[in-house]
């Protein structure tokens, strides 16, 4: 079984690097394997390719999505410098 | 002297798949702030067509925007188009430099551009062994003797430092402490402590947090869209009254 460490880096590449993704803030972890995604995107397109994309770089192990999308809310109360 | 009301945003990655999702969020910003400034990574690759529609996302607006370009905005070498265009839309771009825009006779200065890495004193890279090292701290170098030049160049009521990278660590939490080097550098604060600024202003940390605090003892604020997680967030610097 190839090291946990070189897979994590190897996707992390692929989703920062491959044109589809291009995203440098999802982290990821290899637990076996599992792998683990987290972090947080605006749309739910986004999130199916980077599962795609770290799918196709870590071939055989099992994927968890866990990154969730973040909700861009009207603007709240603001900040008095 | 009147309060002004900075709305602030950083990290909106806009591409063709969030054309219009914007928008929407930002309609009637001029009821809450009287300028908007967006800190960089506009878009996803830097390609011609994401800064179309970024282009379109923050013209028209009743107010006025300056940004500044992010990492992701060079990706595809196409920084400059992508500035040209989204100043012929209207947007004041700092690519290092600084810019006074006027609010009911306040003059508000900001200056800045993208920034760069390098990392915080006690734990950053110095000009020192290879060339490609050498290269990179030299460009930070060079960035943050500009935007010191520019502030000091500034004749206004209020100055505000924009940038993508962060000047400080602060910020910084939340991200693995292995890549602070990349997410910014301590001279970006230094330059601004120098000249003196009422805020500053970055992005790119996605997983930072939103408050800091320079060393000189300006505020800073990581307004990374995953960060503030709204549209943008207001910061009122102080008038007579609010
Ligand atoms: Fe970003
Ligand atoms: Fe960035």
């Amino acid at each position: 079984m190839e090291t946990p460490h070189y897979v994590a880096a190897r996707v992390q590449r692929a989703l920062a690097e491959d044109e589809r993704t291009t995203e440098l803030g999802i982290r990821v972890d290899v637990r076996g394997e599992e792998v683990y995604l987290r972090g947080q995107v605006s749309c739910d397109e986004r999130r199916h390719q980077i599962e795609n994309v770290a799918r196709e770089a870590a071939p055989g192990l099992r994927l968890h999505n866990e990154i969730t999308l973040v909700e861009v809310r009207e603007p709240g109360e603001e900040e008095h410098l | 002297m009147r309060e002004l009301r900075i709305a602030a945003v950083a990290d909106i990655h806009l591409g063709e798949d969030l054309r219009g999702h914007y928008r929407k969020k930002i309609e009637g910003i001029e009821r809450r702030a009287d300028v908007l400034l967006v800190g960089g990574d506009l878009t996803r690759h830097g390609t011609i067509p994401e800064g179309r529609v970024v282009a379109e996302e923050l013209s028209g607006l009743p107010i006025p925007v300056v940004a500044v370009l992010g990492n992701h905005d060079y990706h595809s070498d196409r920084n400059q188009e992508i500035i040209d265009l989204l100043r012929d839309a209207g947007i004041i771009v700092l690519d290092d430099e600084g810019a006074v825009v006027s609010i009911d006779g306040v003059r508000l200065g900001v200056a800045g551009g993208k920034g760069f890495g390098g990392g915080f004193a006690g734990k950053c890279a110095s000009e020192f062994g290879e060339p490609e090292t050498k290269a990179f701290v030299r460009h930070t170098k060079e960035i943050a003797e500009r935007w010191r030049r520019a502030l000091k160049d500034l004749d206004a009521d209020h100055k505000i430092v924009l940038s993508h990278y962060s000047p400080v660590k602060d910020t910084l939490m939340g991200e693995p402490p292995e890549i602070y080097p990349f997410l910014g550098s301590y001279m970006l604060a230094e330059a601004a402590d120098a000249e003196g600024a009422d805020l500053f202003i970055h992005g790119h940390a996605h997983a930072g947090t939103e408050k800091g605090v320079t060393p000189g003892g300006i505020r800073v604020r990581n307004v990374a869209l995953p960060v503030i997680k709204h549209a943008y967030t207001v910061y009122c610097l102080n008038g007579d009254h609010c």
